[in-house]
């Protein structure tokens, strides 16, 4: 506040005027949506066609929730959606912390290609290999081995994991799953910028790599993992080519059922309101809140986390 | 019985260990598979209870797609086309990220806002909300249209302005709004690099007499170029992969609707391919501006 008022007397309250303006301008723009879906969804169906009502609904309803939860089967979703982010997101910290500090810390043979190839996964888009990854997964044999055992049983000994939420978490516990290359990058960037001095003394005092690993470096490293783990959560959550591929017609995430929310809400409501774009588009409305709300929450918990190792990361 | 290796032996062999899940991964669930990839595109794949059945058919796929398909083509061209928001995605997102740098009053609350797009915007919901909240052509009515809902048209209306220029102002407006969302990661990104730059250098600048203008073009955006490109590779892949891209929904509707599993491999190669260019050309002509500062 004392810097502000500084300002003013400084004669640069014009500028402090613009840039608050900028501000409030942009924060509008990008709580826009969030508002709309909030306003759109505890609204009364009626209050649509009222013409007075902009923002604030004059008859509250919970009819848009009801049906975009029941049409999503949220909590089915729900959890599989959290099942997956969840445990990806932990798997994703524990291999791309190991591949980072490996990075970071260590000199071996073909190090450098090592690291071409971490960003060569980021840049082929999932589309490219999405089929044979499809299969994989349908078939899974790594290596080969699954079937070479199945010549002597004389049985096809591949696993379908399609459905299954091994599909993701193998990748990830492999540092292979959605965007991994980047949590291995912003793991190596972190423990560059750390001192070396810790690790040493470890060292001195006895402690192999590994124990160093774990209760030297990986302690200091929170701000990192807080972040790696925030956007493995919200990035396998949010995903929907792989998800939908991956997990069969069986089951469906949060984002998938969103995806069709518009074709089963006619299903569910019946032919009198599909020609009543209002009617289904606040229910929509309502399923788009449902499904950023877990992740809302996490926001809230990490925000203060997430925005002070942004300024520490050390990216370079 | 023991030998006692040699101290830089044995470091390699740590270093090896770990990123040993990493290389696992990385051959199961990449190398493997985009190899595959390419090998599918030269088939004609026909599914069974086994696994795929493929049958040689040489370059058939690619030149069916680059000299007979008549969409192909013409979308790649409309996704090149989507390239022009990457300049302006990058211009926003420097811009908001030096507005967030300085710390002032309702700062934290700001940056909260600013990295919303990161968590919320998801490929499924920027189409529902394309579809619904930025157009004006639900229903005829102006109830959805961006700020004809809000009363910021009738603000200016009270202000006196032109209908046009309004209507001007709205357009820009909504643009604006599509360019925000897609620029989360990008503005993240930024402040790291902004908060990486040493305090020391603007102190010696402000000693020197450099107004924030020269500040501005002459430390910060050199220090940034890292930065930039980093984020400039980030936002093409992005566009590129987008859930509402054209191609990608062609690739997509080839092998799952269609079951053209070897051609689709082929236009995703092709695809890739293109991306791959793209890419190299934008680092080749941006690597002349990179600034290493500990050089």
């Amino acid at each position: 506040m004392e810097k502000v008022l500084y300002k003013l007397k400084d004669g640069k309250w014009f500028w402090t005027i613009c840039k608050y303006a900028i501000l409030i301008l942009l924060a509008y723009q990008l709580l826009y949506p969030v508002l709309y879906m909030i306003s759109s969804s505890i609204k009364d169906p009626l209050d649509s066609y009222d013409p007075s009502v902009i923002w604030i609904p004059k008859h509250l309803s919970s009819v848009s929730f009801l049906d975009a939860f029941k049409s999503m089967k949220y909590m089915d979703a729900l959890i599989g959606s959290l099942q997956i982010g969840l445990g990806c997101a932990v798997l994703d910290v524990v291999s791309c912390s190991l591949a980072g500090y490996g990075f970071a810390r260590y000199r071996f043979p073909f190090k450098n290609a090592f690291f071409v190839c971490v960003i060569l996964t980021l840049m082929v888009p999932t589309q490219t290999i999405i089929l044979p990854y499809y299969l994989n997964m349908r078939f899974f044999d790594p290596a080969g081995i699954l079937s070479l055992f199945g010549k002597i049983t004389g049985k096809n000994m591949a696993i379908n994991l399609v459905g299954n939420n091994l599909a993701f978490y193998i990748p990830s516990l492999l540092g292979a799953g959605i965007r991994s290359g980047l949590y291995i990058y912003i793991f190596k960037q972190f423990f560059e910028g750390m001192s070396s001095a810790l690790e040493e003394s470890a060292y001195v005092d006895g402690s192999g790599p590994l124990r160093t690993f774990l209760y030297i470096m990986l302690p200091n490293a929170k701000n990192a993992i807080v972040t790696v783990f925030l956007f493995s959560f919200v990035w396998h959550f949010n995903d929907y080519y792989l998800s939908k591929q991956l997990l069969g017609t069986s089951r469906r995430t949060l984002i998938v059922a969103l995806s069709s929310l518009r074709v089963d809400l006619s299903a569910l409501i019946g032919g009198q309101t599909t020609t009543d774009p209002i009617r289904i588009q606040t229910r929509i409305q309502a399923g788009c809140l449902l499904t950023i709300l877990p992740m809302f929450l996490l926001y809230m918990v990490a925000q203060r986390k997430l925005a002070d190792s942004i300024e520490h990361m050390g990216i370079k | 019985m023991r030998k006692k290796m040699p101290y830089h032996t044995k470091r390699k062999i740590y270093g090896f260990l770990f990123i040993t899940p990493w290389l696992l991964g990385f051959l199961l669930f990449f190398a493997v598979p985009f190899i595959q990839s390419c090998l599918y595109g030269f088939q004609d794949l026909t599914t069974s209870v086994d696994g795929m059945v493929g049958e040689w058919v040489g370059l058939k796929n690619f030149s069916y797609a680059l000299f007979r398909d008549t969409e192909f083509l013409v979308q790649c061209v409309g996704s090149l086309r989507d390239l022009v928001q990457v300049p302006l995605i990058l211009v926003y997102s420097v811009c908001f990220a030096l507005l967030l740098k300085k710390d002032y009053p309702g700062r934290t609350l700001m940056r909260a806002i600013a990295f919303l797009p990161v968590i919320i915007g998801s490929g499924v919901l920027m189409d529902i909300m394309k579809t619904d909240v930025f157009s004006s052509s639900v229903n005829g009515a102006e109830t959805t249209y961006l700020f004809s809902s809000s009363g910021l048209t009738g603000f200016f209306q009270s202000m006196g302005l032109p209908v046009g220029m309004i209507g001007f102002i709205n357009e820009v407006i909504s643009k604006i709004f599509d360019l925000t969302w897609r620029s989360g990661v990008q503005i993240l990104l930024f402040l790291a690099g902004l908060h990486n730059i040493p305090s020391y250098v603007y102190e010696a600048a402000d000693i020197e007499g450099a107004n924030a203008l020269e500040q501005f073009f002459k430390i910060t955006l050199p220090m940034l170029t890292p930065m930039i490109l980093l984020n400039v590779v980030y936002s093409v892949i992005d566009i590129f992969a987008d859930f509402g891209n054209a191609i990608i929904q062609m690739i997509y509707n080839t092998a799952f609707t269609n079951v053209r599993f070897g051609y689709s491999s082929a236009l995703s190669i092709l695809y890739f391919l293109m991306v791959a260019a793209v890419l190299i050309i934008l680092y080749l002509v941006m690597k002349r501006f990179i600034v290493h500062p500990e050089e």
